[in-house]
């Protein structure tokens, strides 16, 4: 068992190193948005120095001044360069090669340097900028996740006890519409229905310094509509394992010793269904998380998806507070993944035995 | 009933049985029935569920009318036309219910106060044609209003001081003119004044023209002041005419004045000559001290109606810079059959007959030269009905867009597009995984281990990653979508091809094939593949309506197409709209107009759902044995 464990560990670790690289490397490929206004940019740049990621140098010379200011007028200086045009000479800050940023990244990291953002809230720390809002985020993720077990579980129990007959049809064609219908159509309609037309509701999610009751009343309709589409598979899933162990041989074993229904089903059918549903519980929880992108971005929830998305801005995009949304949700996709591949290795021992 | 017959069959006498066959040889029989392939099979199988069945039908359905409906609905969906913008649903046979027909309810909509109607005692509403308003549904009403606009009445001002200040002036937009000859006098009709902070108001005009203002009176308590100025000043050689200062002070801050009206009356007249009260009186200006300047009890008339939008939509319209170009157009396309009317109120322009787009000309406008070409354009009066070519009022079945384009049609266009991205990407990740799982699963060891490993840190990527990186790199648009849509999209069939492989490669006639000398090709695509093609099949339909859900997802926020945009796919262009592309734009009308958003939200809801029932179905009919699970 630990080796196994040892293993998953190392495994998902390599994943989620090779994950983030790949994106740092990917987007230092693409063009530099540097901060708009004149000094915000200084800082900038000298902190790019500072951190490793771009040379500077002092340009004096007449004729390679020269040079530069003809590139920078014809746009075809170095990409992603600055040259800062003091008139005798010219602040010249300049990427170094992308290898050596990668190991600059890295020493940064160890640091637990994300660099500075650069649009979003210029010169404040991209990491301190997410974390302002993971708690957002997280709370009506939790949130909804508590909902959503109990309704999907009691939804795919009742499925399975009432297999084929009315009850049963009617969910099935619920999960179905559930399921199908987008999350972010969802969160339109509920704000449509119970934002303007009853009033029940706020139509956009209320400030943090709101009344309590109103707070309380805005976290409904995301959590609402985060929850549709994972009650919906949860309750399938249930209903699945249910009727699958309900035809099994050792509950027909347990009504025959004389065992009532009841008796039967929750002593014997409930939990061995219950165990395979832990890990696709646990993995729901990704689900949501991504999931509530869009919702944020509808609801104007003032979470880390908002952050993403603001940082993915066309032409102003902010690569640190990128960088570090991204990671977040790599690391808390990967941490729920290696919860789940260890619930397998503790429910199936011939997963573990593998010692994959 | 059962047991009965259970007691009829137990006392069957032994005299009524009898050989069968007793005289016959029995040959081996050829087989009745023709054999039923796995096709046939499979279809049997699909046919007998009949929801599923079902909704395989409304499937099919929605893809052919994604396909025709954009060209029978007969509307200019592209053309962008404001004056059309935001019409609701019209459907014909339902409106005669009165839903979906045309009509929206307007309330407390603010009146014009020139549009008296004697017959009705009623004001129109401002900004709407009074034809579209539907017959007695027009009613007015007042309600409490304390802008400072001309539709807002009566009601009166007041002056209130802040709290660290205790003086205030205030001085009126018009001049006043108090004649000596008809000894004007000035009355001020004080409503209500803070005696308790020894409140003044102090009236100033400016006696001489352009001097000095002087203090002609001061009032100390509430109720109806004349001010008789030339009795005051029996010195005033000529008629006054001066703007009008107020200048209220009090000992104390918040200290109040509200004045109702400010007029002036003239011996011989009963009526005042002049009088400021209401909206006039409130847009004086303060010009020293400090306070507040406001209206109070004042009251709006509103209107509440039902308006019939078409009418309104397609009525004259004025267009005030018609082009010449389209106007020449008009005349040629329309022959000799059109005649110019002349306008005896208007000489600059001239009337057509009916029938022609263009029902008036008011007058030609002044030609510009650019580039030595010269552009001109008409005033003109549109029969807007005519112009766009409908006879009668047009139904748009799921209304019009902001921009004035054919809801009903886009929707089609829209689910066109996005069926074709999902029908184009699943193609793509089929084709990669199937070969990338085949590889996998076929040779195993090592080979199968590196390209796991490979497809696990591929699948592993979270979606916001891979959309972060895409949309650096390669800028919103059609390309990013489908590449961000196929980066791990493959990854699911690439897992299924491989459990087939394993499932397979292992038996006999494998075997057999390769001591024959069959290559590797040969037994990956004749004998393993085809055997696991039914699940690869369900597993590429299932995930059709997953990658339409991405694909509307990111046209949502703006990552995938978006308008203005086309793509060619074999000679076939497609436009930019797409349902998420729809909804995104809807999203922003939720409160006035929720037929924007109800409709794209419908169909797409309706295809996912059917799409994914209908690939359920397949699943079943293809493996009985996966039946019921998720």
């Amino acid at each position: 068992m630990i080796r196994y464990v040892i293993t998953r560990i190392i495994w998902i670790f390599i994943i989620m190193f090779t994950i983030l690289s790949l994106n740092f490397t990917l987007l230092k490929l693409a063009p530099d948005y540097a901060p708009t206004t004149e000094e915000e940019r200084t800082i900038y740049y000298e902190k790019q120095v500072r951190d490793g990621y771009m040379s500077f140098r002092l340009i004096t010379d007449e004729a390679e001044m020269e040079d530069i200011r003809t590139k920078n007028a014809q746009g075809t200086r170095l990409k992603n360069a600055y040259y800062e045009d003091k008139g005798d000479m010219i602040r010249a800050y300049e990427p170094i090669a992308i290898s050596k940023q990668y190991f600059s990244w890295l020493k940064n990291l160890l640091k637990w340097d994300w660099g500075l953002s650069t649009r979003i809230e210029v010169g404040k720390p991209a990491f301190t900028v997410l974390s302002s809002r993971m708690e957002t985020t997280l709370v009506l993720n939790l949130i909804a996740l508590v909902f959503y077990i109990p309704i999907g579980l009691a939804l795919g129990i009742i499925a399975a006890l009432n297999k084929d007959k009315p009850i049963d049809n009617f969910i099935s064609i619920a999960v179905m519409v559930m399921i199908s219908v987008p999350s972010f159509v969802v969160m339109i309609l509920l704000v449509m229905i119970f934002g303007y037309r009853l009033e029940w509701v706020p139509t956009i999610f209320p400030a943090k310094d709101a009344e309590t009751l109103i707070r309380l009343r805005g976290l409904i309709l995301p959590v609402l509509a985060l929850s549709f589409g994972a009650i919906a598979s949860l309750s399938r899933l249930t209903r699945a394992e249910l009727t699958e162990v309900m035809t099994s041989e050792f509950l027909l074993l347990a009504r025959t010793k004389g065992l009532t229904r009841r008796q039967a089903v929750i002593r014997h059918a409930m939990r061995n269904s219950m165990v395979p549903l832990v890990p696709s519980i646990i993995f729901s929880f990704v689900g949501l998380l991504s999931g509530s992108v869009i919702i944020e971005m509808i609801y104007s929830i003032p979470g880390t998806g908002q952050v993403y998305l603001r940082a993915l801005t066309r032409n102003a995009y902010d690569y640190n507070v990128l960088l570090s949304a991204t990671a977040f949700y790599t690391v808390l996709t990967l941490f729920a993944i290696l919860l789940v591949d260890l619930t397998y290795g503790i429910i199936d021992p011939r997963i573990r035995m593998g010692g994959r | 009933m059962q047991k009965n017959d259970d007691l009829k069959q137990k006392n069957i006498s032994a005299d009524q049985f009898e050989f069968v066959q007793k005289d016959e040889k029995l040959y081996d029989q050829e087989l009745e029935g023709r054999p039923i392939g796995y096709f046939e099979d499979v279809w049997i199988r699909f046919r007998k569920n009949r929801t599923n069945l079902t909704a395989s039908i409304i499937l099919l359905i929605l893809i052919v009318s994604s396909i025709i409906m954009p060209f029978i609905s007969g509307k200019e969906y592209n053309r962008i036309d404001e004056k059309i913008a935001f019409l609701p649903p019209r459907v014909p046979v339902l409106e005669k219910f009165g839903i979906f027909d045309g009509i929206v309810s307007h309330e407390e909509m603010p009146v014009d106060l020139n549009t008296y109607d004697e017959a009705t005692g009623l004001y129109y509403p401002m900004g709407y044609n009074q034809k579209a308003i539907i017959e007695g549904t027009l009613t007015n009403s007042t309600i409490p209003s304390n802008e400072k606009s001309p539709s807002v009445l009566n009601g009166q001002a007041l002056m209130v001081l802040d709290y660290d200040s205790n003086t205030m002036t205030i001085q009126s937009t018009e001049f006043f003119t108090l004649s000596k000859a008809n000894n004007g006098i000035l009355e001020l009709d004080v409503y209500e004044m803070d005696t308790a902070s020894n409140g003044k108001l102090e009236v100033m005009l400016q006696t001489d023209f352009g001097g000095e203002y002087k203090v002609l009176a001061t009032i100390e308590e509430p109720g109806k002041h004349a001010i008789n100025v030339f009795d005051l000043n029996p010195d005033l050689y000529a008629d006054v005419v001066s703007t009008l200062r107020l200048r209220y002070t009090a000992d104390a801050g918040r200290s109040s004045v509200a004045i109702s009206s400010i007029s002036v009356l003239e011996s011989g007249s009963e009526t005042p000559v002049f009088e400021n009260q209401g909206f006039s009186l409130s847009e004086y200006k303060i010009v020293d001290g400090k306070g507040s300047y406001q209206r109070q009890n004042a009251e709006m008339i509103v209107a509440t109606f039902e308006y019939n939008k078409y009418l309104a939509a397609f009525d004259l319209t004025r267009e005030i810079a018609f082009s010449s170009a389209e106007y020449d157009q008009l005349i040629e396309e329309a022959g000799g059959n059109v005649k110019k009317i002349p306008n005896p109120d208007n000489p600059e322009g001239w009337f057509f007959e009916e029938g022609f787009p263009i029902r008036e000309v008011i007058r030609k406008n002044d030609t510009v030269k650019v580039d030595g070409k010269e552009y001109s354009s008409y005033e003109v009066m549109l029969d807007y009905k005519t112009y766009l070519g409908y006879e009668n009022l047009p139904y748009f079945l799921f209304g019009t867009t902001s921009a004035g384009r054919d809801l009903f049609s886009l929707v089609w266009v829209g689910l066109r597009t996005s069926l074709l991205i999902g029908l184009i990407v699943t193609a793509i990740n089929v084709s990669v995984g199937v070969v990338y799982g085949a590889i996998s699963g076929f040779y195993g060891g090592v080979v199968d281990i590196l390209m796991e490993r490979f497809s696990e840190i591929m699948g592993r990527i979270p979606w916001l990653v891979v959309l972060s990186i895409m949309v650096v790199l390669f800028d919103p648009g059609i390309k990013t979508l489908i590449l961000t849509l196929i980066i791990n999209g493959w990854i699911g069939t690439a897992g299924v091809t491989r459990m087939q492989f394993y499932r397979y490669k292992g038996r006999e006639y494998v075997l057999a094939s390769k001591t024959m000398g069959a290559k590797d090709g040969r037994l990956i695509f004749r004998h393993i593949l085809p055997n696991g093609i039914g699940t690869i099949i369900t597993a590429s339909i299932l995930s059709i309506p997953g990658v339409i859900f991405t694909e509307s997802a990111l046209s949502f926020l703006g990552y995938g197409i978006g308008h203005g945009q086309s793509f060619n796919f074999f000679g076939l262009t497609f436009s930019g709209v797409s349902i998420g592309v729809l909804l995104s734009d809807g999203r922003n009308f939720l409160l006035n107009y929720p037929h924007l958003v109800i409709f794209p939200a419908l169909i797409v809801s309706i295809l996912m759902i059917t799409f994914n029932m209908f690939g359920n179905a397949l699943r079943d009919a293809f493996n009985p044995s996966l039946r019921g699970v998720e």
